[in-house]
Parts: structure tokens; C-alpha cells; sequence
């Protein structure tokens, strides 16, 4: 009997050894000794299991994180950093298929299909992050743009995941650094800044304005 | 605010922002010369210091704000105290002691690459919070098995940066040490190989297990015991020294008999290495040392040994020795051996050339000259210092002389001298002596 986990690994030895997708379902369930109804079982098609390969890698790297003793400890922008690192370390043992997959994908500047459970599971932890730091007061409640904190994390994660594949420093050096850094600066922009007080500022202004009259300025 | 500290998330990351960060420091540093010469044009008897002031805040704001090899060539320029004017010294000893921390998760992920285990698995208790900067890597705490440990994390990519980074300050120690730019260059060569070096923990692991087991027997000194299989390519675990830094020591106001002792530790330290190890711990700047609850010396950083091969060791030590000074014809002869002579130096530059360095090298082997030596007497540091502001003006002196070598071992040297004056410690200086030639082939 196939299991998910049995067909998934399957499924990434034949691609890297033949370098593209199995022609069909029925080539790919007898080459693996299981029946074409076993596989329909568990994915709809070979672009779903490719989904579910990256949703498990995902899956995977919360259950890691979250089983680290300092996790409780850790804020929302270092529990962010931490899924990256993790994310990054655990694909490394299947960065051939990582690889693969991800230049299969048409160029656009839409989620490639690959990756759209993945992004789920990404956005429901980030969004989980991001609601704890707006209730620690970590992160800045700013109206309308904090529900956009989830969609910055997602394009860092992109931007990451493509500075990853052409990495060639030993130990993926360069991709620690980009986390840090960017992953961090995204962080900054959540926080509180100088630009938060310009906007308080500017609304007060905006209300108080009809103070000018009243105090005398009105005839300038 | 989270209680990430703040300092982290501004490192400037590419070489393009780090030299636009220079670019601006040079342009301050430019605006500051305008300021004092504008000054001074009201007011002619204005001298320097403030003008050193406003440069070295500068530099200091900008240089604090990079990690890896920047902060350690400020580390450095803040050591060569006779090279540079008191008001750097100030603003560069700052860095001496703290730097931005990486974050936490950032360490989990450097365990998990180098053991696959996080650092909770390997240790009883580990502190995630950095309690000390070391300039490439930061200091936590942990516990194993009922022992306290130091464990030493390098940043990720210093070794990268490292060359990069020396080309954009050179152009600043260019005009700070006003140097020639051929000099510069052998002398860079030499500081990029020794910083290389350092961001190779394997390798300074190994140092340290030599070093601190072939100095075990000297007195008052003590090291922490480093554990090899704890460690790796950016991660070395030693047992934790208690104890506090020089700064804090001398502000406790200790008693002259225990000045002395670490002086001593340190003299003894040092020149047991240079003399019969040939080969030193080259970076003496306070950070490194801690004085331990029971007054001993602890030293915490191996990061940086200097080998001294005989060619440059036998002409150099020699030197010290005054029946060799005395001799005219074999002191020119050694000092063509060190290149501080050139050959196609004319007659009236050897002459020149030879009454200078002399001076300097009988300065220099004060020390040596006695069994005793009070570094505590002022006299000795500001004849030092006056004789290095007087050269650094000279322009006999813009251009290369000495072997590369010098670099590390002035520092050394010039460094634990430093260390001795604040400690205004008294030593027995023949503890372990230089092997000296007196005639040279």
C-alpha cells in the first residue's frame, strides 16, 4: 500500500534521475508497483503532489520550530527568522528537487502554481506571528496596512527562496545573511517608526485644523 | 519594540553600502579639516585636538556601524597608540568591547549546520543572548554537566568581506597613519593573511590547545580549557574564565603588589612566546584579558598568533641587546637584514637612517636593558610617544621600510607595553630573555 510520504519521495527520485515529470500517472503508479487508483487516492495529479511536496517541507520545518525549547521565549521576529533558517536548512537535503521545481515554473509575477499550498501554510504562520507581535506591542496595528505585514513576509520568502538557488557559498552562507538581514529589515518596517508619528501627526493637524482661524492665523 | 536589540537590523550589507558609508565618513572628515582650518584662520593658535576629536567621532560612528574586519582594523588602529593621536585612541577603545548581536534564531541555525543539533540539545543551559562581542563572533554563555562554558560564534560571511572590506579602509589608514601607499600594501597583505586567519576557528581551536598547554607553567596565568569536539568551523566552546576586564580591574583600585603580579603574568606571557615559542599571541588589546577573582591573568583569545621566522626574529631580538648597538658596523648589518636600510639607500641616508632607528630601537629595548622595569614611569611612554609623532611628520618617513613582520610584532609589543603603563606595573624584565646574535654573516 503507497503512502503519501512513499509516493512523494518516489516522485522526487524519478524526476531528478529522468529530469522531467513521469509521462503519465499509469507509467509512474506500475513503475512504483502500485495502481493508478492508489495514487489518484492521495493527489490529483502530478502538479498536486508537487504541491503537497512543498507544503510538507513547510509542514515539516513548523513542527521543527515549534519543538525547540526557546520557541515560547522567542519574539514574533524571531520566531519569523527562525522559520526561514529552518525552512532553508531542512530543503538543503532536497535542493536538486527544489531546484528542479522551481525552474519549471513559468516566469510571472504571480505565486507559481507549485507553491499554493505552501502559501497557505505560510501565510496562516504568518499571520499568527503577526497578530501575537500586534498584541505584545512588537509590531505596529497600523489600519489597512497590517493586514498587508502577511504579503511583505511572502515576498521576502520569495526573494530568499530565489537568492537560495543561485547561491554557491559554502554552507549557503550568503543565504543566512539574506535572511538576516532582509528578514530583519521587514521586521523594522512592522515596528513603530518615525513615519507612524508623521502620520499622527499629519491626521492631527487634519482635525485641528480649523484651530488656525481660532487662534488668529486665519488672516495669513 | 521587541527585545531584539535595535543595533542589528542596520549593518550595512553589500560592499556598495559599506563604501557609500565611507564615502560619507571621508566627505565628514573632509568638512571637519574645512571647519578647523576656517577656524584656525581667526584663530591661529588652535591646535589639533579638537579637530582629532570631531575625526575620530566620525570615523568611530561610521566604522561601529560595520562588523567583521572594519571593526577589527578600528580594533587595531586603536591599539597603535604611538601611531595615533590620543583623541582616536578614545573613540576606537570603544569598540574594543562591544558590537551589534546576531539574533537568535540565526544561532540555532549556525548549530544546526555545523552538529545538526540546536544548541539546547548539546548543552544543559544556553543563553541565546550574547553576553560579549569578539569583534568576528559573539560570546554566549552555557552549561554543560555542571561546568560553565564560553561558547564563541563567528558571523556568518566575515571571511568573505575580509578583502573587501580592506580595500575600503585603506584609503583611511592611508591618511590617518599617512603612510605611502607602497608601504600600505605590504603591510595590508600581512593584516588581510592574519585576519584570515582568524575567521578560521578550526584552526584556532588547535592554536589554543598548543598555546595555552606549552604556557601551562608559567606563573599566575591561567586559560580556560577549550573542548575541540564542541567545536567547529564558526563555533568554539571553552570553559567559562571568571574574572573582569582591565578597565574594570584598575577602577577597583588595586594594590601596587597585585599590579605587579599581573604584570608580571603578562610580561612573563608574552615573552616567553616571543623567545622561546617564536611564535605570538598578536592581539593585545585589553578585551582579550581578564583578571580572575583570585588575581591571576586569564587569557580568552587565540584568534591571532604572529610566527616569527628566525630571519626576522635573530636580527630584530638582537637589538635589544646593547653590546650588538654598541657595535656600529653589525647593528647597520641587521638593520639591512630587516629592510629598515635599503640597499640603494646614498651614505648620508644609512648615516640618517641608522642614528633614527637606533633611537627607536633603543627605546624600544629599554626594558631589556635591566633586570627591572617600571612601566609605571610616564618618562618612558612619552619619550615613545613624542619619538613616533616626531618620525610620523618626517618625510624620510613616508615611504617603506621594515619587513611586513613588523606590523604584528610592533603591535604586540607596543600593545603589551600599553597595558603594562595603565597597570603601572613593576617587572622582572629577564624573566625570559631574547636569544641574541652578536655578529651577523
Amino acid at each position: 500500500m503507497a503512502t503519501i510520504e512513499g509516493i512523494r519521495k518516489a516522485y522526487m527520485d524519478f524526476v531528478l534521475t529522468e529530469g522531467a515529470q513521469p509521462k503519465s500517472v499509469y507509467i509512474f503508479a506500475k513503475k512504483n508497483k502500485m495502481t493508478e487508483a492508489e495514487f489518484y487516492q492521495h493527489f490529483g495529479s502530478f502538479e498536486a503532489l508537487e504541491q503537497s511536496i512543498w507544503e510538507g517541507f513547510a509542514l515539516n520545518t513548523l513542527i521543527e520550530i515549534r519543538g525547540q525549547q526557546v520557541w515560547p521565549e522567542y519574539s514574533s521576529r524571531e520566531k519569523g527568522l527562525s522559520f526561514f533558517y529552518a525552512f532553508f536548512e531542512q530543503l538543503k537535503s532536497s535542493r536538486s528537487f527544489a531546484v528542479y521545481s522551481i525552474q519549471q515554473q513559468p516566469k510571472s509575477f504571480t505565486t507559481p502554481r507549485v507553491f499554493e499550498k505552501l502559501k497557505g501554510v505560510f501565510e496562516g504562520f504568518a499571520q499568527e506571528i503577526i497578530k501575537e507581535g500586534i498584541e505584545t506591542g512588537e509590531l505596529s496595528d497600523r489600519r489597512f496596512f497590517s493586514k498587508k505585514y502577511k504579503d511583505a513576509l511572502w515576498v521576502q520568502f520569495g526573494f530568499v527562496l530565489n537568492f537560495w538557488i543561485k547561491d554557491n557559498s559554502t554552507g549557503f552562507e550568503k543565504t543566512d545573511e539574506a535572511i538576516e538581514k532582509g528578514v530583519n529589515v521587514t521586521f523594522d518596517l512592522f515596528q513603530r517608526s518615525p513615519i507612524d508619528n508623521l502620520f499622527e501627526y499629519g491626521r492631527f493637524l487634519v482635525k485641528n485644523g480649523g484651530m488656525q482661524e481660532k487662534m488668529g492665523f486665519g488672516q495669513f | 519594540m521587541s527585545n531584539t536589540p535595535k543595533e542589528q537590523n542596520s549593518i550595512p550589507t553589500s560592499k556598495v553600502q559599506r563604501s557609500s558609508r565611507f564615502v560619507k565618513t571621508g566627505i565628514k572628515v573632509g568638512s571637519n579639516y574645512i571647519k578647523h582650518y576656517s577656524k584656525k584662520l581667526f584663530n591661529p593658535d588652535l591646535d589639533r585636538s579638537e579637530l582629532n576629536e570631531d575625526n575620530a567621532a566620525d570615523i568611530y560612528e561610521s566604522l561601529s556601524e560595520l562588523k567583521g574586519s572594519a571593526l577589527k582594523v578600528a580594533q587595531m588602529l586603536s591599539m597603535d597608540k604611538n601611531l595615533l593621536p590620543q583623541a582616536y585612541v578614545d573613540k576606537f577603545s570603544q569598540s574594543q568591547y562591544n558590537a551589534p548581536p546576531l539574533s537568535g534564531p540565526l544561532i540555532v541555525q549556525t548549530f544546526k549546520k555545523y552538529f545538526g543539533k540546536t544548541p539546547e540539545q548539546i548543552y544543559d543551559k544556553f543563553n541565546l543572548r550574547s553576553t560579549n562581542a569578539a569583534s568576528i563572533g559573539q560570546v554566549h554563555e552555557a552549561e554543560l554537566k555542571g561546568r560553565k562554558l564560553a561558547v564563541k560564534i563567528q558571523y556568518p560571511g566575515v571571511g568573505d568581506s575580509i578583502s573587501s572590506d580592506l580595500k575600503l579602509v585603506k584609503p583611511f589608514a592611508f591618511r590617518l597613519l599617512g603612510m605611502s601607499e607602497k608601504e600600505l600594501d605590504v603591510y595590508m597583505r600581512e593584516v588581510e593573511e592574519r585576519l584570515l586567519e582568524e575567521t578560521d576557528y578550526e584552526l584556532e581551536i588547535r592554536r589554543s590547545v598548543e598555546f595555552s598547554n606549552a604556557c601551562a607553567n608559567l606563573d599566575n596565568v591561567v586559560f580556560p580549557t577549550y573542548y575541540p569536539e564542541l567545536s567547529s568551523k564558526r563555533i568554539i566552546t571553552m570553559s567559562w574564565l571568571e574574572g573582569i576586564h582591565l578597565k574594570e580591574f584598575l577602577a577597583t583600585n588595586p594594590s601596587q603588589e597585585l599590579r605587579n603580579t599581573i604584570g608580571q603574568a603578562l610580561w612573563d606571557f608574552y615573552n616567553f612566546q616571543q623567545h622561546e615559542l617564536r611564535a605570538v599571541h598578536a592581539d593585545p588589546h585589553p578585551g582579550n584579558f581578564m583578571i580572575t577573582p583570585d588575581g591571576k591573568l586569564g587569557v580568552i583569545d587565540f584568534g591571532c598568533i604572529k610566527e616569527m621566522p628566525d630571519d626576522f626574529y635573530s636580527p630584530f631580538f638582537s637589538l635589544t641587546s646593547t653590546n650588538l648597538l654598541d657595535n656600529k658596523e653589525e647593528t647597520i648589518k641587521a638593520f639591512r637584514l630587516l629592510e629598515m636600510i635599503h640597499p640603494d639607500d646614498t651614505p648620508q641616508q644609512v648615516e640618517f637612517y641608522y642614528g633614527m632607528y637606533k633611537q627607536m630601537i633603543s627605546l624600544f629595548a629599554m626594558p631589556y636593558i635591566d633586570a627591572n622595569f617600571d612601566f609605571g614611569e610616564t618618562r618612558f611612554f612619552d619619550e615613545l610617544y613624542a619619538y613616533g609623532e616626531m618620525i610620523s611628520k618626517m618625510p624620510e618617513f613616508k615611504q617603506a621600510r621594515g619587513v611586513k613582520h613588523f606590523i604584528y610584532v610592533n603591535r604586540t609589543n607596543f600593545g603589551l607595553y600599553n597595558i603594562l603603563h595603565e597597570l603601572k606595573a613593576k617587572v622582572k624584565t629577564d624573566t625570559f630573555k631574547p636569544h641574541v646574535t652578536e655578529q651577523f654573516a
